[in-house]
């Protein structure tokens, strides 16, 4: 399988990137690890004249902890990273929990965070993980900016808000609160490379470490043309003492928030049953890390 | 013990080296002077007759230097065995399926040579296709070839002994069906071909393939070119298990345009046309009856395949024969009863792969007899152990188990499992497992009807003494054979291993029928030994006449020479040999006369030494219809016990462990066996639990990429104990026999039945899949 033919460009300031994704219109793609992208080129799902590329654009790599309460991602940082960053595995273990389940080594080196979420896949492994801390997504264009909760940037499989002369370049979080706990499951086939057929993150937050849920948040990937926050479920928990009832009970009621399909993959039938499953067993896990907290 | 220099032992590959460094030249990294590039079109839908082809704008474009299509290539039917040859080089009246081949364009590049393929005109008119192999028999169906009415490509009717009578006399009959899927061979390198026709008339392939001879044969015959002309060589290949076992649309095409523009010709598959062109493992359907006495003697065994060949017929003839004669054994019947067919329809062709024709069929047995032992209240390793082949037995269907270490493979994995201390007693959700196979060593009877040998091979001395030149045209494609070869050369010739070359898989080197059918360390080992046997006898005479000794006392071991187990008064040889080399290095010392010094003085006597040898089968097999496929002058047997836990609030399953025993006669390397004992593994644990290749409602590959079609990860596959079981082969070369098909036969079964016993569900559809196991647990819960 062959490239179709593309002009390649490395701007070497974001500024100047800003100004030929305005300048290309809707020609022109951004490319930063290439892992999906150069694919669908292949396939000739995409023919982008112009690639724009981010390797040289200097700051869009990092993981900065803020000096306020909470983080600073790159869009270009990998999945590679994020897993290993001990930042993010201590306090907001769910994406780095993600980051590691991300297709397999080779792919993981490459893949990043900002191609994850620009993606809008249903599937993806970022998305649910960034929902759950409600991370704010910062958009740029050569004349305006804007920062967007990330639960509204999906619209549709493949679809978000972003604007064709528009870059993500920041993802912000911010820390949990004391007493907080994470977790993120993920069903596919194999144990690895693997597109989710169900995938489920949760944050857990307890009042005090026998006290009753203050925070939670749900969300779901592969369940519905967005990934979706399981916000009925999220209610029912609040203010309750968590048990393996009332995250079984939450499981249940999550499952009302999702229109999974039939595909190849899995039915809709199994799926809605292991969103009920997975829910309920992510909540338990969140709720044991919860119960680990440290400072 | 005994008493091998080089032979059972864990040397390294010959060609380790050169791959890791990424030396091995592949066929794709071939580049030539003014060479070509090649692309196919393949049809896009999957049942169509072609009315008008217009190739006239693509031979306009700039850069393109040919367009051929039926009209330039003829209409030659070829196949893989000459009584079902359905196949010409492209489709001229109708297109069977998604991906059939209808021209081929040579360009200066790639991007031209795809760029022309898409401005190629062709009207189909599109007719009802058929996809499913039980729909394609019904009456009314579409038929896909005017010569095989009711699209029934091929049945067989066996019988051996008076079945129905038996299974009247048994105390017990149990039945039971099974259903595999498609599957992919998923080989590392695409298909891909580098064609040269000289000015001389001669076509030199470089081709990936497994089967230099049959590519030879074929694509003399379909391009009209003396076979003589035809030279076929493999470089390294990146996996065959099966599907690189017979000519190529690609090899024909690329042959045919570099014999019109005399410039060479590359082609090279991408992944989905490796998934188009297929020719791998088929789809079967099989519905068995076991009788049984109550004491767990095995009586008779009633069985029953349907197979989905595809558009056309590739190896499915003998597929549809090994479905029934493959479960001859291990097992000892009063009387067997086959019947099977073969139905085409509007996909890729099937044809062979690893454990052709007889895994899913063994994997319905070998749960057939887990669920027997069930009902009459047996060990499933006790049922097994009590029916047992041993060698020297003859199967009912006359396959001569000539040496046979079942039992003691059965034995192996239940210690080596720690079996008796887990069946039974294990929690919720763990399971365990067994079940055994066997397989040929190498196929009785070559593809084409001929008394042809199965194998020459040629080694000859550098004239200096100190390498071993061995030229077969045999096909290494990962498996290890150039090791193997390299290692009995050296063990028969006395030397070490580094003084043997091998140079394989040229059609000029020597016959040799190739990498099938877990042939070559039987034939082409039998070959080789009696190549270096030559070889040492003319070097031993050569030295008897010198000395003035009998040939009869001298022997060569380690790389030195024995008079009568003495050093011999070799003063003479080695003086003259130390003038010879006056200033080098490397004089040779010592109390004995070396090989190298034997050789040079052989060398100076008699000129290029040369050994050749020879290797076909002797007569095998009855008399009946199809007795020819199951023969084989040797048969590999394996056991494996493979441990499961089950997440039985999800249905996902984890292979936790697996306890693998294989016969392979003498393990010429243990290293190597091992190797292909935990890929078999692999690749039937892929097959059990993921590998399934999907259409759509046209007949197009849903899923042809390695992304999503799923083979194993490393992450997926257990730890495995890997034990090797030698029996003696006496048709063996030293002893030896297959491995690389037969260790896969249990592993689909063995995963079913700790499935089984993990759940109490028993799974009789592949694959595994969690949503299938959950949702039969969740029927299952319904029920009780």
């Amino acid at each position: 399988m062959l490239l179709p033919n593309f002009e390649y460009i490395e701007p070497t300031t974001l500024e100047e990137a800003l100004r030929l994704l305005s300048d290309m219109g809707g020609n022109a793609r951004v490319i930063a690890g290439g892992t999906d992208l150069l694919v669908r080129m292949k396939l000739k799902i995409e023919k982008p004249s112009q690639l724009i590329s981010l390797r040289k654009v200097p700051g869009l790599n990092q993981v900065i902890k803020r000096e306020t309460h909470g983080v600073s991602i790159g869009p270009a940082v990998t999945a590679a990273d994020l897993a290993r960053n001990e930042f993010i595995r201590d306090k907001f273990a769910p994406l780095a929990t993600a980051a590691g389940k991300l297709g397999a080594p080779v792919i993981r080196n490459r893949a990043t965070i900002g191609g994850n979420l620009v993606n809008g896949r249903p599937a993806a492994d970022f998305p649910p993980a960034c929902m759950v801390f409600d991370a704010i997504l910062k958009l740029k264009s050569a004349t305006n900016e804007r920062e967007i909760l990330v639960g509204e940037f999906f619209r549709g499989p493949g679809e978000t808000i972003i604007e064709p002369n528009e870059l993500l370049v920041g993802i912000f979080m911010e820390t949990p609160a004391p007493w907080t706990g994470g977790s993120y499951i993920k069903l596919g086939a194999r144990k690895a490379l693997e597109i989710s057929m169900v995938n489920v993150a949760v944050m857990l937050t307890l009042q005090e470490p026998l006290g009753p849920i203050v925070d939670v948040k749900i969300a779901l990937g592969a369940v519905a043309p967005t990934p979706v926050r399981a916000f009925a479920a999220e209610q029912y928990l609040m203010g309750r003492h968590p048990s393996e009832k009332v995250f079984s009970e939450a499981g249940a009621i999550g499952v009302g928030m999702c229109h999974p399909i039939t595909d190849h993959r899995g039915t809709m039938e199994y799926r809605c049953l292991m969103i009920e499953t997975l829910t309920s067993r992510a909540l338990n896990l969140a709720y044991q890390n919860a119960l680990a907290w440290k400072p | 013990m005994n008493d091998f220099r080089v032979l059972n032992t864990r040397a390294p590959r010959v060609d380790a080296a050169a791959k890791a460094t990424g030396q091995a030249k592949y066929a794709d990294d071939f580049k030539m002077p003014g060479m070509l590039y090649a692309a196919i079109l393949q049809s896009p839908v999957a049942h169509a007759r072609i009315l008008h082809i217009d190739t006239s704008k693509a031979k306009k474009l700039a850069g393109v230097e040919n367009v051929v299509t039926s009209k330039e290539a003829g209409l030659i039917r070829y196949g893989v065995s000459p009584a079902r040859y359905d196949e010409t080089i492209f489709a001229h009246d109708k297109v069977r399926y998604v991906g059939d081949e209808i021209a081929a364009v040579a360009a200066t590049s790639m991007e031209i040579a795809q760029e022309a393929l898409s401005l190629i005109k062709v009207d189909y008119e599109e007719i009802p296709a058929v996809f499913d192999m039980f729909e394609a028999t019904k009456d009314g169906a579409p038929q896909i070839h005017d010569e095989f009415p009711g699209n029934i490509n091929a049945e067989v009717h066996q019988e051996f002994g008076d079945t129905e009578a038996a299974l009247k006399s048994c105390d017990l009959v149990v039945d039971h069906t099974f259903l595999n899927k498609r599957q992919d061979a998923a080989f590392i390198e695409p298909h891909s071909c580098v064609a040269v026709f000289d000015h001389a008339g001669k076509l030199t392939l470089y081709t990936s393939t497994q089967v230099p001879h049959y590519v030879m044969r074929t694509v003399a015959m379909t391009l009209q070119i003396p076979v003589g002309n035809v030279r076929v060589i493999k470089p390294y290949v990146g996996g065959g298990f099966g599907p690189k076992c017979e000519a190529t649309p690609l090899e024909m095409s690329c042959g045919l345009l570099s014999k019109i523009t005399g410039k060479p010709v590359k082609m090279t598959y991408s992944r989905e046309q490796v998934f188009l062109h297929s020719r791998a493992r088929h789809q079967f359907y099989a519905e068995m009856s076991l009788g049984v006495m109550n004491d767990g003697t095995m009586v008779a065994l009633k069985n029953k395949a349907v197979l989905d060949g595809g558009a056309y017929t590739s190896f499915g003839i003998a597929t549809v024969y090994y479905s029934g004669s493959l479960l001859g054994g291990p097992y000892k019947l009063k009387a067997m009863k086959y019947d099977g067919h073969r139905a085409y329809t509007n996909k890729p062709a099937c044809g062979a792969q690893r454990g052709h024709g007889g895994v899913a069929h063994r994997a319905c047995f070998e749960q057939l007899i887990d669920m027997t032992a069930e009902k009459i209240g047996m060990d499933p390793v006790e049922m097994r152990l009590k029916n047992i082949m041993t060698a020297g037995d003859m199967t009912v269907n006359e396959l001569d188990m000539s040496s046979l270490g079942m039992k003691e493979c059965i034995e192996a994995i239940r210690e080596g499992s720690d079996w008796n201390n887990k069946k039974g007693k294990l929690p919720k959700g763990k399971g365990i497992g067994m079940a055994c196979g066997f397989f040929v060593s190498g196929a009785g009877y070559p593809i084409y009807r001929s008394d042809t040998y199965h194998s020459t091979v040629v080694i000859k001395m550098s004239e200096d003494g100190g390498v071993a030149n061995l030229l077969t045209g045999s096909a290494e494609i990962g498996q290890g054979s150039d090791t193997a070869m390299a290692m009995i050369a050296a063990e028969t010739l006395g030397i070490p291993l580094e003084n043997v070359r091998v140079y394989s898989g040229d059609t000029d080197y020597s016959v040799d029928l190739g990498a099938y059918s877990s042939r070559q360390t039987l034939m082409t080992g039998h070959a080789t030994k009696e190549a270096a046997e030559d070889l040492r006898d003319k070097i031993a005479g050569f030295l008897a006449e010198e000395m003035n000794v009998e040939k009869s006392g001298i022997t060569f071991v380690d790389g030195i020479v024995k008079f009568d187990d003495a050093p011999g008064n070799f003063e003479k040889i080695r003086t003259s040999y130390i003038k010879e080399h006056r200033g080098w290095t490397d004089q040779p010392s010592g109390e004995f006369l070396t090989f190298r010094e034997a050789a040079r003085l052989a060398f100076l006597k008699g000129g290029t030494l040369v050994g050749t040898g020879k290797y076909k089968p002797h007569r095998l097999g009855g008399s009946y219809k199809g007795a020819a496929v199951g023969t084989s002058p040797a048969y590999g047997c394996s056991a494996q016990i493979v441990e499961v836990s089950v997440d039985l609030e999800t249905g996902q399953i984890t292979v936790d462990k697996m306890t693998d025993a294989h016969d392979c006669g003498l393990a010429i390397n243990k290293m190597s066996v091992e190797g292909q004992m935990q890929g078999s593994l692999s690749m039937g644990l892929g097959e059990c639990l993921f590998e399934e290749v999907k259409f759509d409602s046209r007949g197009r590959v849903l899923n042809p990429s390695l992304g999503e079609y799923k083979i194993p990860t490393a992450l997926d596959m257990p730890n495995v104990r890997s034990i090797i079981v030698e029996s003696n082969e006496p048709n063996g070369p030293y002893g030896a026999k297959e491995v690389g098909e037969g260790a896969i036969m249990p592993t689909i079964p063995a995963i079913l039945n700790a499935i089984y016993d993990a759940t109490g569900v028993r799974i009789n559809e592949l694959p595994v899949t969690s949503e299938k196991l959950f949702m039969a647990l969740v029927e299952k819960n319904r029920i009780v």
